[in-house]
């Protein structure tokens, strides 16, 4: 991700750290991508999204300074990210759709034999478990990564990937006969 | 062990993770089990569609209104500071004046620049207090932010240098007006702030 999208990063970082607004609208251009699709991926609106790409960059702009070098730069603004999103989440309190999930879904696959998409499958998961599956088997974060993040233990960051991938293997009409 | 592998054990195989209690007899078990080993492959598939979910990219360029509360956060600051300078610089022309024999509309433009002043210094504190740095702005916003911190900026140095003008009379018509300026485009980003603005609580 850094090199292919940021061409010569060390010399951007560096005059992004004094504040050259053309470096920082450069780590902007390379990097607003995959934090709107991290942020989207998480929450379930555009506006959430575009709310916590605005919120990540302005944070990175801020403090860049403070960035030491010693991780990728993607991984430093990915932290940011998920940090913003999962507050966003807190602070939102969607509805959890666990309880749709749990009443409705199993009626609904008996009956239909519903097979959902994978996207809308993601969708019907509860906000904390989405981001749980997303932060962990899409951008690799540990258990003990995303357990700090969210001020959860490790078995909850685990209870809750396991839960997940066993809706979405109903939902997707994955099950096997046992 | 009896039965097949819990949907934790699967993950912890997929993941290399041997630390899930019971590992060494689920591990037995997954060696001899078809369907768990299917379940397996199906984990892998399922991971493996998650990561080729295509990517998603913002509709609009934030990149302006990051701009504009970066520039907003800088100058709010400097802002302050340099509104309390003038603000005393400004009392300091009053003493000159009250050393002097008054005449009588001479001491309304001094009442009404101390008016003006302590106007502009309580929109600064509501601005201050509405904290514009931590809350999300539209691009159109932030142009309009942009352009009025400007006006300021450029209004507090014509306010600055007039402080060098030694005659009283001619400063304190001159300053009146610049402070007006002054709380007019004050009041203007105030509300801009507080009309447009969308606050992310953080």
């Amino acid at each position: 991700m850094d090199a292919m999208s940021l061409p010569d990063a060390d010399a951007v970082i560096a005059r992004a750290r004094l504040g050259d607004p053309v470096a920082l609208e450069a780590l902007y251009r390379a990097y607003s991508t995959p934090v709107y699709n991290l942020s989207r991926r998480i929450c379930r609106t555009t506006e959430d999204a575009e709310d916590i790409l605005q919120e990540t960059f302005f944070e990175v702009c801020r403090s860049i300074r403070n960035y030491r070098g010693d991780g990728s730069i993607w991984g430093w603004i990915r932290s940011v990210a998920s940090s913003k999103a999962l507050m966003r989440l807190r602070r939102n309190k969607y509805r959890d759709t666990d309880e749709l999930n749990d009443d409705i879904a199993p009626a609904r696959s008996a009956s239909h034999a519903l097979r959902m998409d994978l996207e809308s499958a993601m969708e019907r998961l509860s906000d904390t478990a989405r981001a749980v599956v997303w932060l962990h088997d899409v951008e690799g974060y540990t258990h003990e990564e995303i357990a700090g993040q969210m001020g959860k233990t490790v078995s909850f960051s685990k209870s809750q990937l396991a839960r997940a991938h066993t809706r979405l293997r109903s939902w997707l009409g994955e099950e096997a006969l046992a | 062990m009896t039965g097949h592998l819990s949907m934790d054990q699967l993950i912890a195989l997929r993941d290399g993770d041997r630390s899930e209690p019971g590992m060494d007899g689920a591990l037995q078990h997954f060696a001899a089990c078809s369907h768990c080993q299917s379940e397996l492959e199906r984990l892998h598939q399922r991971t493996a569609r998650l990561r080729a979910l295509p990517s998603l990219a913002p509709s609009t360029n934030e990149f302006p209104a990051v701009h504009a509360r970066i520039t907003v956060a800088r100058r709010s600051q400097s802002r302050a500071a340099t509104s309390i300078g003038l603000a005393i610089a400004a009392t300091a022309v009053f003493a000159v004046i009250t050393r002097d024999i008054v005449h009588p509309k001479r001491l309304d433009a001094e009442q009404l620049l101390r008016t003006e002043i302590s106007q502009s210094q309580q929109l600064e504190e509501k601005l201050h207090a509405w904290n514009p740095d931590q809350r999300v702005i539209n691009g159109r916003t932030a142009i309009v932010v942009i352009q009025l911190e400007n006006k300021i900026a450029d209004l507090d140095a014509q306010i600055a240098a007039m402080a060098k003008v030694q005659q009283p009379d001619a400063r304190i018509e001159n300053e009146l007006k610049l402070w007006r300026q002054r709380v007019g485009l004050m009041n203007a980003l105030v509300d801009v702030h507080l009309t447009k603005a969308g606050n992310v609580g953080l």
